[in-house]
């Protein structure tokens, strides 16, 4: 084809010519959509595991009935004599640890005998896919057997050694149920008689979800109304509701990552715009010579388009199978967090499908092609005459920096408007558009920013010597190519204000979760169940554990806490009961609103309780409202009558008291304890007590410190994946800028030849580069530190606030961003390292005398 | 003492493995004061005489003295400070650095030395060229002949023993020639500041103390072609 032709000419045998400059913006490109790719990848296989969870384990029903510490057997016997074609399957549903290892694997109590009379008119098919048990238990085996998934790797007859809630046994394999490939959890799961899990469980009496199947073609809507209407105190949801509330929390979680993640995209989309604009200031006279040839200026546009693409195109291609690597590295990080804030759940191998080959190639393309436009336009539009003036480009460069530094403070006018624009649902829509419009502005009014600062510094240098000539002349030559500085700059300070900003952000929120355990964690010692912790699992310890404790010598007080998974108009949730009496006595409960101790007063054994900030901004729930919860046969309403500020879950949390509670359900053994000791004593001479006095039992004990750095343990390992996407973005603007200086070098290599003529040493032709390179870091740190303030307050006081629903305390995080920005400066010295070299090998009589 | 002594050089290039003469078995010597051209046609070895007088290159035999120093053995930093000291350049395209003003422009040989005074020596050099109220502007704010006489003030700046020019006139008018060429003249009398000069300019050549023919790389004696 012609045109390919002229574009292998035109475009390909250029840039062979400098293919370590194009390596480095195709490095650009691959790491940036390699970095999008990964996120998508680990969000997927992270989040993607927990829609197998338990509810797969159930095959194909229709209706869940579920209930506030479960469905009383007394509703399930009702339900069971409805006059409706039901086909209803009681269940009990945890976790067990698999001991030893720690394994945490799905515990499912199931009535086998209903199951057995079940399989005789179940079909193969059924057996194997709808049901995990593929052989009828005697049910001799019930109290002491389980079966086991494929996954666990134990034979029929083996013994299993299980912890459930503070209890340890042994338990015989009676077999091995078949694996389901659409729920890889439930390879790994527990199967035991529903009476036995229940003991085990401490929920005697209580059925913790009820399977509904209608016989073809009912209307599961209908069914689910009329259920909801007899039975006003259950939770009657479509299958796989939980599904979708787990995935609604998990979007904004992933959004924002998402978004994170493309900012080293953005970063790299600078980058092709750098190097495309190279492209067409280095070829404008070719450019007029080919438009006096007859080339058209749709060809000369297309032909740029196709360069850009091909950046795009090779880019990805090397993005993706890095992808999948930095996906396995990102899924470890994503796991834990994913389960220590939302939901239980284990990794899914992380799967390079067709769809995600697929973005991958077309965020580079997409990415190349729109960063390509601008300077693919200039350079259809370059008429053949003005090609052959020289300078000619960064004049024009030079008269519209006024102009693009006036649209940046519209920008920036925007960019404020959009932060105090209210979320879309919880999604801050107009946040993220903030931030965006801000990091647009940043780009546009950077030329300006690059030839004031430059000009000051010219002065400044010429007047006091700093730096030598070598800094000087490196001044000059930024402020006079201000298309390219001004790019490299507004790419490296992008990424900058991401680090700037995440890093802001992130130690704000440290800081304002450690004040809040400061106030919130009174108690001098904390007990629960030896279980690893996740947001969505509430563990119970023995009934008798409080009391154990309370006698040990140096207890002055023990207060019970039982936490309950339930959800809120489509949302999950956490319930706690507690004797807020205690709480009124002893916590430091902090309202955003109202005074503490009346709040508390007014709360002790009446339908009222108080919600945590993210529930009240998720539910739009202010005091004096009223929440309705399901407890037993009928909904209650609560008044609500404050906010507390509350950093422990994401989901919120509804605070009942105990006895307001106690009048609905019986409120079973306690989740946690907290323990008050007497002034004076030991806190570690009281732990020691307390696990003599506990022995056999499996419960964790912590120091009211070890509780805090354990806490600040998981928010650490929550926001280890910000600062490797941000260490992402800014290793796309360093590789970058090293091969923006290589193309300097090459753009400046008869003035580098000139300077050796006039008698400069290879040493000062080095210290030239870097000194540009050291400037051009030194503004981009600048400009980006600034810009990364502002990002921050836009994360913190709109993105964060309307995801996540926390007020964050603003902190400035002063050694962290002088070793980052340390870290940029250096890595951006290095990046010169190698064109300075280059620079310094320049044979002057040759580059000289090249026209 | 000569200024500039060349002793039986010369110099190969290695072009696709091949080595290839560029100049052979060249002696020549130059006074201080003297004015002499090079003349030839295109490819005929100017430059490269050009390149090793100036310290710029190495012979591959033969050895080059400027100022009594030979720049066989020299390194690097050796031929960087002789280059500082000894020896100043005049290219055809003027070659003023588009970033810096004139007076910046002359004084950069001073600067890159790190001499004192580079100011103040600077603007003596521009008014010696008449050029000193132009001291603060752009080189694009320049004429042709002008940039040129900043090149020469630049050239001097550092008072060199041996002036290179390289087709100094060859970018300019025949009014803009002959101003370059009377200060070139002025440079060898008043300043006595040896010129080697590579020109096709008959005027330069008729004003030269003496003129030498290259052809493939050696010096033929004038007239024999």
């Amino acid at each position: 084809m012609p045109f390919l032709r002229f574009c292998r000419a035109f475009l390909l045998r250029p840039l062979a010519k400098e293919p370590v400059r194009a390596g480095l913006t195709a490095l650009a490109v691959a790491l940036g959509v390699a970095v999008v790719l990964a996120i998508e990848l680990a969000g997927r296989a992270a989040a993607g595991s927990f829609h197998a969870s338990l509810e797969t384990l159930v095959g194909k029903n229709d209706l869940e009935i579920t209930a506030l510490g479960g469905v009383p057997e007394s509703l399930y016997a009702q339900l069971s004599s409805l006059p409706y074609p039901l086909h209803l399957t009681a269940r009990m549903e945890d976790f067990a640890v698999v001991k030893p290892g720690g394994e945490v694997v799905p515990l499912v109590g199931l009535d086998l005998v209903a199951q057995a009379f079940d399989r005789e008119d179940a079909s193969p098919a059924q057996e194997t896919s709808a049901t995990p048990l593929a052989r009828s238990p005697s049910p001799a085996e019930w109290n002491a057997s389980v079966w086991v998934g494929p996954g666990l790797a134990r034979a029929p007859g083996e013994m299993l050694r299980l912890q459930v809630n503070d209890s340890e046994a042994d338990y015989r394999v009676a077999g091995v149920f078949p694996g389901n490939s659409d729920a890889p959890q439930f390879r790994r799961a527990v199967v035991m008689d529903i009476g036995l899990a229940q003991r085990l469980l401490r929920r005697a009496g209580r059925i913790d979800r009820i399977l509904v199947r209608l016989p073809a073609g009912q209307d599961a809507a209908k069914f689910q109304a009329l259920l909801s209407r007899e039975f006003p105190g259950l939770l009657v949801d479509r299958s796989g509701a939980r599904t979708n509330e787990n995935r609604k929390m998990l979007a904004a979680f992933r959004w924002n990552l998402r978004l994170l993640s493309y900012i080293a995209l953005i970063v790299g989309a600078f980058l092709i715009y750098n190097t495309i604009s190279v492209s067409v200031v280095r070829r404008r006279r070719e450019i007029g010579v080919l438009r006096a040839l007859g080339a058209t200026r749709a060809q000369v546009l297309f032909a740029f388009l196709a360069e850009a693409s091909l950046f795009g195109l090779v880019g990805a291609l090397a993005g993706i199978p890095l992808a999948r690597v930095m996906a396995a590295a990102a899924v470890r990080m994503l796991g834990s967090t994913v389960e220590s804030l939302y939901v239980s759940s284990a990794p899914e191998p992380v799967a390079l499908t067709p769809g995600t080959i697929a973005l991958g190639l077309l965020a580079g393309l997409v990415v190349a092609l729109l960063s390509a436009l601008l300077p693919a336009l200039e350079a259809a539009r370059v008429a053949p005459v003005e090609a052959m003036e020289r300078g000619g480009r960064e004049y024009q460069a030079g008269v519209r920096k006024g102009r693009d530094a006036a649209v940046a403070v519209l920008l920036c006018v925007a960019a404020l408007a959009a932060s105090l624009a209210p979320p879309i649902g919880t999604t801050p829509v107009f946040g993220y558009l903030a931030a965006l419009l801000m990091i647009a502005a940043a780009a546009l009014a950077m030329p300006a920013i690059v030839a004031g600062a430059m000009a000051a510094s010219g002065i400044l240098m010429r007047r006091s010597g700093l730096g030598g000539l070598e800094a000087l002349l490196a001044s000059r030559s930024l402020a006079a190519s201000l298309r390219r500085s001004g790019v490299l700059t507004a790419a490296l300070a992008t990424a900058v204000a991401m680090m700037a900003s995440v890093g802001i952000m992130v130690s704000s929120f440290r800081r304002t979760v450690e004040d809040w355990m400061n106030q919130q964690l009174p108690a001098d010692l904390y007990l629960s169940p030896a279980v690893p912790p996740a947001a969505d699992r509430h563990p119970t310890l023995d009934p008798d554990v409080a009391a154990i404790v309370a006698r040990v010598p140096g207890v002055s007080a023990v207060g019970e806490f039982r936490a309950y998974s339930t959800s809120y108009k489509g949302l999950p949730v956490t319930l706690g009961v507690s004797d807020l009496s205690i709480v009124a006595r002893t916590g430091r409960l902090n309202f955003l609103s109202g005074d503490r101790r009346e709040i508390l007063s007014q709360l002790a054994g009446n339908d009222a309780a108080v919600v945590s900030e993210p529930f009240a901004n998720k539910h739009r729930v202010r005091p004096g409202d009223s929440i309705e919860l399901p407890l037993g046969d009928r909904t209650v309403p609560f008044r609500v009558l404050g906010v507390f500020y509350d950093y422990g879950s994401e989901a919120g949390l509804i605070l009942v008291d105990r006895a307001a509670l106690q009048r609905y359900l019986p409120v079973g053994p306690p989740s946690n304890l907290g323990v008050l000791l007497a002034p004076g004593a030991d806190p570690e001479e009281a732990r020691r007590s307390i696990v003599r006095a506990l022995e056999g039992r499996r419960v964790a004990i912590f120091l009211n410190r070890e509780l805090r750095a354990q806490a600040i343990r998981i928010f650490d390992r929550t926001f280890a994946i910000t600062y490797a996407l941000e260490a992402v973005a800014i290793l796309v603007a360093v590789v970058g800028i090293a091969g923006a200086l290589l193309a300097v070098v090459i753009d400046r290599r008869r003035e580098l030849g000139l300077l050796r003529f006039l008698g400069a040493s290879q040493p000062q032709v080095r210290r030239l580069i870097v000194f540009e390179a050291a400037l051009l870091g030194l503004l981009a740190s600048l400009a980006g530190l600034a810009q990364g303030i502002l990002l921050s307050l836009i994360l913190i006081y709109v993105v964060n606030k309307q995801s996540f629903g926390w007020t964050v305390q603003f902190h400035w995080p002063l050694a962290l961003l002088a070793a980052g920005l340390s870290g940029v400066y250096l890595a951006t010295l290095l990046a010169a390292v190698y064109p300075a070299r280059a620079a310094a090998r320049l044979v002057p009589i040759e580059v000289i005398h090249e026209e | 003492m000569s200024v500039l002594r060349l002793e039986n050089v010369s110099k190969d290039y290695s072009t696709g493995g091949r080595s290839v003469p560029a100049l052979e078995n060249i002696s020549l010597e130059l006074a201080e004061g003297e004015f002499v051209t090079v003349v030839g046609r295109s490819g005929c070895g100017k430059s490269t005489l050009l390149h090793l007088a100036g310290a710029m290159d190495l012979p591959t035999s033969g050895r080059v003295w400027i100022d009594g120093v030979t720049t066989s053995g020299l390194d690097d930093p050796g031929l960087v400070r002789l280059r500082r000291e000894a020896v100043g350049h005049i290219f055809q395209s003027f070659e003023l650095l588009p970033t810096l003003s004139v007076a910046e422009n002359v004084e950069l040989p001073l600067l890159l030395a790190g001499r004192s005074g580079a100011r103040a020596r600077a603007l003596e050099c521009l008014a010696w060229v008449e050029l000193a109220e132009l001291a603060a502007r752009m080189p694009h704010q320049l004429s042709g002949g002008q940039m040129q006489r900043v090149a020469i003030a630049r050239a001097l700046v550092h008072t060199p023993k041996l002036l290179l020019a390289d087709e100094p006139t060859g970018n300019l008018d025949t009014v803009t020639s002959n101003v370059i060429l009377l200060l070139l003249r002025r440079i060898s009398r008043e300043r006595a500041t040896s010129i080697l000069m590579a020109t096709h300019s008959l005027e330069l050549i008729a004003a030269a103390d003496r003129s030498i023919h290259l052809r493939d790389g050696r010096i033929e004696p004038l007239g024999t072609r």
